[in-house]
C-alpha cells in the first residue's frame, strides 16, 4: 500500500514546492484560521515583551506566559507530545529555576519599563530573520498531505505503520525516542546527567543538598 | 432559519465553532498580556499570568473537544496542577525577596 | 507520602532536628524565611499555599506517574512525568520549607536516582552487545515470559529516564536554593580548593593543619563524613 503511493507523493511533492515559489505566500496566509493567527499574535506578542522588557523577573513572568502559548500552539498542530513537554518543563521546571537563579542574584530596579533597542543587533537578528523568510515560499502548507516529511513512505509513513507491530507501543513518538533512536536517548538522558554535575561544578559543591 | 441552523446548512461542524471560540479565548489572553507586561505591580503580573494558564487550560480543552483528540486533556491536566506552582513561585518572590526562594 | 507524614516531619524538622545547619553562621542567613532563627516554631506558610499543596501534590504525584507508565500509549513518557514529579518536590519545598524539603530528600536519594537511572539506561543497553547484538537490541534482553521489546523500552523509560530527569531537575533546585557560597557554608571561595568545601566537611578542614595534606592523605577526614563527599575528593 504504500509502495503504490509512493510515485504519486514524490510527483507532488516536485509540482508542489515549484508551485508555492512562483505563487509567493498569498495563498498561505488565506488559509490561516482565527485560533492560529490569534495564537501566532500572542506568542509573537510574548517573545517581543519578553526580550524587551527592562525588569528580570517581569521578563521571567512573561516567559511564562509565552510558554502558555506555545503549549497551545504545538496542541494545535497536532503535537501533543511536544506540547506536554512544554507545559511540564516551562510551568513546572524552568520558571522556579529561574525564579531561584534571580533570588540569588541582586535585581536592579529599572525606572524605564522597556530595553532600549540595540540598533546593530535589531539590525543583524532582522537579517536572519529576512534570510529565514525567504525560505518560507519553499515550506510546503501545515498538514498539507504533500509534504514530504509527511507523505515520504519510507521514513514517517513506515513509522506510524510499523511502530506497533514491530514494538508494541501505540505512541509513535516514544518508539521512535527509545527503540528507534534509542542511542540518541541515551545520549540525552547522559547530557541531562551532565548538565547536573555541570551544575555542581559550577555552584562549587559537592552535594545536591 | 435560526442561526445555528443557518450555519449548521452552510456546512459548518461544531468543531469549527469550538475552533472560533477558542480564538475568541485567545484574543481575550492578548488582552490579559497586558497586564502581564504593563502591570505597574509584580502582583498585577502574577494574577495576570494565573489569569492566562487557567484561559489556556480552556484553550486546551477547547481544541480537545474541537480537534477530536482526547488526549489534549492530558496537556489541560499538567496545566491545570502545575499552573499553581508558577503562581505561588512567583508570589513568594515578590512577597518576600530573599525569602525562601 | 501522606499528608500527615509531612506536616510530621516538618515540625520535627523545625524543631531542632536541623542537624546540618545546626553549625551554619546564622548571622548570614538571618531574616531568611528557612533560616534557623526564624524556623523555631515550625515553619510555616500562608494557610492558602499549605492546604492548597496538602491537596494538589499527591494529584500531581499520581499524574506525573501517569505519565511516565502511560507512554506507550497517550502523550507522555519517562522525561515529561520525571518533569512532573521533579515539579512536585518543587510544590512541596514552597509549601513547608526548602530545609524540611531538603531532609526529605536527602542528597543520596537525589544522586541514587540520577546515577541510578543512567546506569539502568547504560545496562539495558550494554546486556544486548554482551549477547552479540547491537546497542539497545531490545529483543535480545532476557526476559522471560514477557515480549523483550515492550517492556526493554518501558523500562527504559520509568527506569532509565524518568528518574534522570526527576533527580537531576530537583538537585538543580536544591543546589540553586543553596546558592554559589553556600549561603555560610565553609571558607570563602578564594580559600578552597575548586571543589570547594561544604558544610558537611568545613569542620575536618579547620582541624587539620593543612588542605593539601588532608586531601593526600586517605583516611583523614572520612568519619562522620557521608560517602559522597570522600569520593568526590
Amino acid at each position: 500500500m504504500t509502495g503504490a503511493t509512493a510515485p504519486v507523493a514524490i510527483d507532488g511533492v516536485g509540482s508542489v514546492s515549484s508551485v508555492t515559489f512562483v505563487t509567493s505566500v498569498t495563498p498561505v496566509v488565506a488559509e490561516i484560521s482565527a485560533i492560529e493567527a490569534s495564537l501566532f499574535a500572542f506568542v509573537v506578542l510574548t517573545a517581543l515583551a519578553t526580550a524587551f522588557a527592562r525588569d528580570v523577573l517581569a521578563a521571567v513572568i512573561i516567559f511564562g506566559a509565552y510558554s502558555l502559548g506555545m503549549a497551545a500552539l504545538y496542541t494545535f498542530y497536532r503535537a501533543p507530545d511536544v506540547a506536554l513537554t512544554e507545559a511540564a518543563v516551562s510551568a513546572g521546571v524552568t520558571t522556579v529555576l529561574l525564579l531561584l537563579t534571580l533570588a540569588k542574584t541582586t535585581r536592579i530596579d529599572h525606572e524605564a519599563a522597556f530595553e532600549s533597542v540595540n540598533y546593530p543587533a535589531a539590525g543583524a537578528v532582522g537579517l536572519l530573520f529576512a534570510g529565514l523568510a525567504v525560505t518560507m515560499a519553499d515550506v510546503p502548507a501545515v498538514g498539507s498531505p504533500d509534504a514530504p516529511v509527511w507523505g515520504n513512505p519510507d521514513v514517517s509513513q513506515w513509522y506510524l505503520a510499523e511502530t506497533y507491530a514491530r514494538t508494541g507501543v501505540e505512541n509513535t513518538v516514544m518508539a521512535v525516542l527509545a527503540a528507534f533512536r534509542g542511542f540518541d536517548t541515551f545520549g540525552e538522558a547522559v547530557v541531562v546527567f551532565a548538565a547536573g554535575i555541570a551544575a555542581l561544578i559550577v555552584l562549587r559543591r559537592e552535594v545536591f543538598a | 432559519m435560526s442561526v445555528v441552523d443557518a450555519t449548521l446548512a452552510a456546512g459548518y461542524t461544531v468543531g469549527d465553532f469550538l475552533l472560533v471560540v477558542a480564538a475568541g479565548f485567545v484574543i481575550l489572553a492578548i488582552g490579559m498580556l497586558y497586564r502581564a507586561v504593563k502591570g505597574p505591580t509584580m502582583q498585577d503580573r502574577v494574577l495576570a499570568v494565573n489569569v492566562l494558564g487557567t484561559n489556556t487550560v480552556v484553550i486546551l480543552a477547547i481544541l480537545g473537544a474541537a480537534l477530536g483528540e482526547p488526549t489534549f486533556l492530558d496537556i489541560a491536566l499538567v496545566y491545570a496542577l502545575l499552573n499553581f506552582l508558577m503562581a505561588i513561585a512567583i508570589s513568594k518572590f515578590t512577597v518576600e525577596r530573599g525569602g525562601v526562594l | 507520602m501522606s499528608d500527615a507524614d509531612a506536616s510530621d516531619r516538618d515540625a520535627d524538622a523545625g524543631r531542632g532536628g536541623d542537624a546540618e545547619t545546626a553549625d551554619v553562621d546564622s548571622s548570614a542567613s538571618a531574616g531568611r524565611l528557612d533560616s534557623e532563627t526564624r524556623q523555631g516554631p515550625p515553619y510555616t506558610e500562608s494557610q492558602v499555599i499549605m492546604s492548597t499543596v496538602k491537596v494538589v501534590a499527591p494529584f500531581a504525584f499520581t499524574y506525573g506517574l501517569f505519565v511516565t507508565f502511560h507512554g506507550g500509549g497517550s502523550p507522555g513518557g519517562g522525561f515529561q512525568g520525571g518533569a512532573i514529579t521533579a515539579a512536585v518536590v518543587f510544590m512541596i519545598a514552597f509549601a513547608f520549607g526548602i530545609e524540611s524539603t531538603r531532609q526529605w530528600l536527602a542528597n543520596t536519594v537525589v544522586v541514587a536516582l540520577a546515577v541510578g537511572g543512567t546506569l539502568v539506561f547504560a545496562g539495558l543497553g550494554l546486556v544486548p552487545v554482551a549477547r552479540g547484538g547491537a546497542f539497545l537490541q531490545y529483543d535480545l534482553l532476557p526476559l522471560p515470559y514477557l515480549d523483550p521489546v515492550k517492556y526493554g523500552m518501558e523500562a527504559v523509560e520509568i527506569v532509565g529516564i524518568a528518574p534522570i530527569v526527576s533527580g537531576v531537575l530537583v538537585g538543580l533546585f536544591f543546589v540553586l536554593a543553596r546558592g554559589f557560597n553556600g549561603e555560610g557554608s565553609g571558607p570563602p571561595i578564594g580559600e578552597r580548593g575548586y571543589l570547594g568545601s561544604t558544610s558537611e566537611d568545613a569542620e575536618p578542614a579547620a582541624d587539620g593543619t593543612d588542605e593539601t595534606d588532608e586531601t593526600d592523605d586517605p583516611n583523614s577526614g572520612s568519619a562522620g563524613q557521608p560517602a559522597t563527599d570522600g569520593g568526590a575528593r
